[in-house]
């Protein structure tokens, strides 16, 4: 039993910290808190949901799979569409102005959804039926999770050789680190901006792909994910890969091992951990 | 001159309003209370934007404790359930809050304050909310009709109540507002204030005690902030979490600067016009949050001053014009 | 086709006979204005099914003539944004559109705070959907009835969901020794936990609650609360969740092997096994929120359910369920309600006259009879059933062998008393 709790808690985490992973790029390198944040979750989730209900009788199953990249895509296009529109237009202002465009992008897009996809539930469970279930030490476990996981563990691993070993991520923490500085070395600060929020945006849209197999995508599906990601960045630390995964191990953790033992806790547990954290180190675990 | 002028408009505006009763219809009235409640929130919200210069998405957390310390009062101590008592109780308990949290939240500045306002008030959120026997949780708390002084309202109804005494109160309650934070901000306190949102370094160097002026703007925001929702909570009758939720607190945000947030009076218009907003919105077509959220983005993108900010520049053109 | 409860060609006979002040039946339409969530997670499950309802249903009744004669003009309205918006709006609706009659809110938070608006503004409003308890109920029993003149539900509240579903377990399960609640963590789960664990001590005081668990609405990850109610090994659980909620939990729970040896108990489960389809499990407990199933009642006995199952299905694609049959019983009660009121005083009925007319109505629904009381509540029987395969459909059915019908007097509190009071004082 054990064993579960521990994938359960793997589970939660592994989707917290893909949820927070973009949140956290796009803070990093611009400095913007993307309010939108859930709302490409969203889109995500319901474009992938549609591509899966849409091919499932039709083509192989290895591409029910695929399909659920279309989430990651679409997000990024409209990550793209965002970042030229509205916060290209923003880099001049100050703060309020960016959470506000942010905002209001939130609310404007929350309907777009509703516009094109309707009001109605999206299933896609075809993925997780497929892959079947797993026995572990005498309880049965669905295999889907663990792709989850394996997916996110890709994603982390992508984005820590990515930031840490190649140029463009190497220019993409520069600017984190030091915008002037960044511009004084000749760095195309608006094309790299433009590519970390699209980054951001798309790692948003797989985070809601990935949950269609096992929650149907309804209006309203961003709001929570895009609650969660802020305490993974509080407690972790803006801009911070490795507290963002820390994070959301504690969180995860905490929460399955806890809700077996105490049932009332789940979300004011969360704030409860961050409140602790931040009252002991006020920049989160890894923060600067 | 100048100072004169303003207060001399101020007055006529203020006879204006004690007509007004006589010139709107009750649904209108009631609404343009709605309007008044949130005008007080923008002064105090404004304090600590526009002189201050952070960006709190987390002020619904004063606004329910205004609100919700009446609910609760009318809930268990119904002999207490008077305006007199509610009123100050209401303030009381926001000064509370606004201290523990500002004390927590102005050790940061801008992305990490407006995140840490904002997970602050949704921990409240989450409490409201799973705190259902003591607060009735997602059902909230009903708000009766209070007394005042002595005086019972049983038997009237409430459009009644608010077309008439409580109108009135709340004008006067109002207008105290104004006349205190407009003190506030023309006080040294106030452009200590600005300096500091200017130039924090330089604010620091000529001797302002930065992280304990904005402490202090923190908690005068609060307290008007929790006014605000406490006079607010009798024209709606009801009082629920969703009050200290982050989108609520967004919406005291799109007010204060679709009035304009570098203008004294912008919180008070972009109260009134964001209430009517929101309601013709909502009233004419289910896709009412892409309109707020147009009107939002179109907002900040071509007039970031706000309405009366606005207005303003239009007014300095004019003169500059005439005196040409 | 559609019923019709009073023939409205004997109303002009009536109104001249009794020799009243007439007031001549205007020739405008009837403002109905409807509110129910079109955005948001409760869209999908309530507020959409309930606005195709009311769509269809008006539709219907203007073909057939209207409302005496006078055609209805809907007025659609979303219910989110807040309850703040949502005490605006109402309040507009009455006083600037000036509606007849506000029907709708599927959130008890949104009911509880409108329904009061019905007195303060001189407004009729129907509430639909909403289920908790404590709307029409006082502070002590006995409470002073009605609660509010001018607002009304046409439907039970969640009492006889929860109820119904410990009556079943004592008849079905009577030797089992464990239980086990996942609720939503809000209003509505608590109540409904509430209304059950009572029912339960009551019923079965051997029974033992092993463990209560309580996850946020709109949570997407139930595998730990699976794991933990799993790890205390109950019998049975019991569960308020809707919507997405409840097919995310059901399909997740059918991944880690928990229908193995425990049984769910859906206060609310309906619509679930045609929303998860063939896959859901079988056996489980499942409750109508009243009698409100495309199957029940047959077809063959009820050409009304026949009709109404049909024309759904032909319209919108999709088998009706609970939140449609509760929005036809609201805009019917306005309809009967105003044709009894008319009968009565002659011409076009006065707000109070078709508040008084709703008190004691009683009327044939698609799901049988539905009947308004004094306390301004109405009751209904409710149904709970079993799932189960058949070939006719792609999804579990409730096993007609064994559908139980508890009638509305044996799950609804009498007038006055507190359902919680009622259910302690049975012997």
């Amino acid at each position: 039993m054990w064993v579960i709790y521990t994938l359960n808690a793997l589970y939660f985490a592994a989707l917290l910290f893909l949820t927070s992973l973009g949140l956290n790029i796009i803070l990093g390198v611009m400095g913007i808190l993307n309010l939108a944040h859930g709302s490409l979750y969203a889109i995500g989730a319901f474009m992938a949901a549609w591509t899966i209900i849409h091919i499932v009788t039709k083509a192989p199953v290895f591409f029910l799979y695929v399909s659920l990249l279309s989430g990651l895509v679409l997000a990024g296009v409209v990550g793209f569409l965002m970042e030229k529109s509205l916060i290209r237009a923003m880099y001049k202002r100050t703060l309020e102005y960016q959470l506000l465009l942010t905002f209001g992008a939130l609310l404007l897009l929350e309907d777009v959804i509703k516009m094109i996809w309707g009001g109605q539930a999206y299933y896609a469970s075809a993925p997780f039926d497929l892959l079947g279930k797993v026995d572990v030490f005498g309880n049965v476990y669905p295999i889907y999770f663990l792709f989850v996981m394996f997916i996110t563990f890709l994603a982390g691993l992508f984005i820590w050789f990515f930031m840490g070993r190649t140029k463009l991520g190497i220019m993409l923490r520069a600017i984190s680190l030091d915008r002037e500085m960044a511009t004084g070395l000749g760095l195309d600060i608006g094309r790299l901006s433009t590519f970390a929020f699209v980054l951001g945006s798309g790692l948003a849209g797989l985070a809601g792909a990935l949950v269609v197999p096992t929650t149907p995508a309804l209006l309203g599906i961003g709001m929570e994910p895009l609650i969660l990601a802020f305490i993974v960045v509080v407690v972790g630390g803006l801009g911070s890969l490795k507290g963002a995964l820390v994070g959301a191990l504690l969180v995860g953790f905490t929460r399955s091992f806890g809700i077996a033992i105490f049932p009332e806790i789940e979300l004011p547990l969360l704030f409860l951990i961050a409140g602790i954290i931040l009252v002991v180190k006020p920049q989160g675990l890894f923060g600067r | 001159m100048i100072k004169n002028q303003r207060w001399i408009a101020y007055a006529v505006i203020f006879i204006i309003l004690l007509f007004v009763p006589r010139l709107l219809s009750i649904h209108d009235l009631m609404l343009f209370e709605y309007g008044l409640t949130f005008a007080i929130v923008g002064l105090g919200f404004n304090l600590l934007l526009g002189y201050t210069g952070l960006l709190s998405f987390g002020h619904g957390a004063y606004f329910a404790v205004g609100a919700y310390t009446v609910g609760m009062i009318a809930k268990y101590l119904p002999g207490a359930y008077s305006l007199e008592i509610l009123i100050p109780a209401a303030l009381f308990f926001s000064l509370i809050l606004s201290i523990i949290f500002g004390f927590l939240c102005v050790r940061h500045t801008k992305i990490f304050f407006s995140i840490l306002t904002l997970s602050l008030s949704m921990l409240l959120f989450a409490l409201l909310f799973k705190l259902y026997h003591l607060t009735g949780g997602s059902d909230g708390l009903r708000v009766p009709l209070p007394t005042l002084l002595g005086i019972s309202f049983k038997g009237i109804r409430r459009p009644e109540f608010l077309s008439g005494t409580y109108y009135y109160f709340l004008l006067v309650l109002f207008a105290v507002s104004c006349v205190i934070m407009r003190g506030i901000v023309s006080s040294p306190f106030g452009k200590a204030l600005q300096a500091i949102r200017d130039n924090e370094v330089r604010a620091e160097l000529i001797g302002i005690r930065v992280r304990r002026y904005r402490l202090y703007a923190f908690i005068i925001s609060g307290l008007f902030v929790g006014l605000g929702g406490a006079l607010w909570s009798f024209v709606n009758g009801h009082v629920t979490a969703d009050l200290s939720h982050w989108v609520f607190s967004g919406e005291i945000v799109y007010m204060t600067l679709l009035g304009g947030f570098g203008i004294f009076e912008g919180p008070i218009i972009g109260a009134i016009l964001f209430t009517y907003l929101k309601l013709y919105a909502m009233g004419n077509t289910q896709y009412w949050m892409f309109v707020i959220g147009a009107t939002l983005i179109v907002l900040v993108l071509l007039l970031p001053n706000g309405i009366a900010g606005a207005f303003a520049s239009l007014g300095a053109k004019l003169m500059r014009k005439k005196s040409v | 086709m559609g019923a019709t409860a009073v023939s409205v060609g004997s109303l002009g006979a009536a109104g001249k006979a009794i020799g009243q002040p007439k007031k001549p039946i205007p020739t405008t339409p009837v403002k109905i204005a409807t509110v129910s969530f079109l955005t948001g997670a409760a869209a999908a499950p309530f507020g959409i099914p309930g606005y195709n309802t009311f769509m269809m249903c008006a539709d219907v009744i203007n073909k057939e003539g209207g409302i005496l004669g006078r055609k209805i003009e809907l007025l659609s309205k979303d219910e989110a944004g807040g309850v703040d918006a949502q005490v605006k709006l109402c309040r507009k609706l009455v006083l600037e559109d000036k509606v007849d009659v506000v029907l709708g809110y599927i959130s008890s938070a949104s009911c509880q705070a409108i329904l009061p608006l019905a007195d303060e503004l001189g407004g009729l409003i129907i509430a639909y959907d909403c289920g908790t308890h404590e709307l029409m109920e006082g502070a002590k029993s006995p409470y002073e009835v009605p609660k509010f003149k001018l607002g009304f539900r046409s439907k039970a509240h969640l009492g006889i969901d929860n109820i119904g579903l410990a009556l079943v377990i004592k008849k079905y399960f009577p030797k089992i020794k464990t239980i086990a609640g996942i609720n939503p963590d809000y209003a509505w789960g608590r109540e409904s936990w509430q209304i059950f664990e009572v029912a339960m001590k009551k019923l079965m005081p051997q029974v033992e609650v092993v463990k209560t668990l309580w996850p946020p609405l709109g949570n997407t990850d139930y595998t730990a609360h699976i794991s933990a109610l799993m790890g205390a090994k109950p019998d049975i659980v019991h569960s308020s969740l809707w919507g997405g909620d409840a097919v995310t939990y059901t399909k997740q729970a059918m991944g880690m092997g928990f229908f193995k040896n425990i049984k769910m108990a859906y206060s609310r489960g309906e619509p679930y096994p045609q929303e998860v389809g063939k896959d859901f499990p079988e056996e489980q407990i499942i409750c109508c929120a009243g009698t409100h199933y495309f199957l029940y009642p047959p077809h063959d006995k009820s050409p009304l359910n026949k009709w109404f199952v049909t024309e759904y299905n032909k319209r919108f694609g999709k088998y009706p369920t609970y939140p449609c049959y509760h929005a036809y019983q609201a805009i019917y009660a306005y309809k009967y309600a105003v044709e009894k009121a008319a009968k009565a005083v002659g011409g076009w009925p006065e707000i109070d006259d078709i508040a008084k007319a709703a008190v004691g109505l009683s009327f044939k629904t698609p799901s049988g009879t539905l009947t308004i009381r004094e306390d301004h509540n109405a009751i209904e029987d409710v149904l709970v059933g079993f799932t189960k395969l058949t070939p006719k459909y792609p999804f579990p059915i409730l096993d007609p062998k064994r559908l139980e019908v508890f009638p509305a007097s044996q799950v609804n509190a009498p007038v006055g008393i507190k359902t919680v009071d009622w259910i302690n004082s049975w012997k």
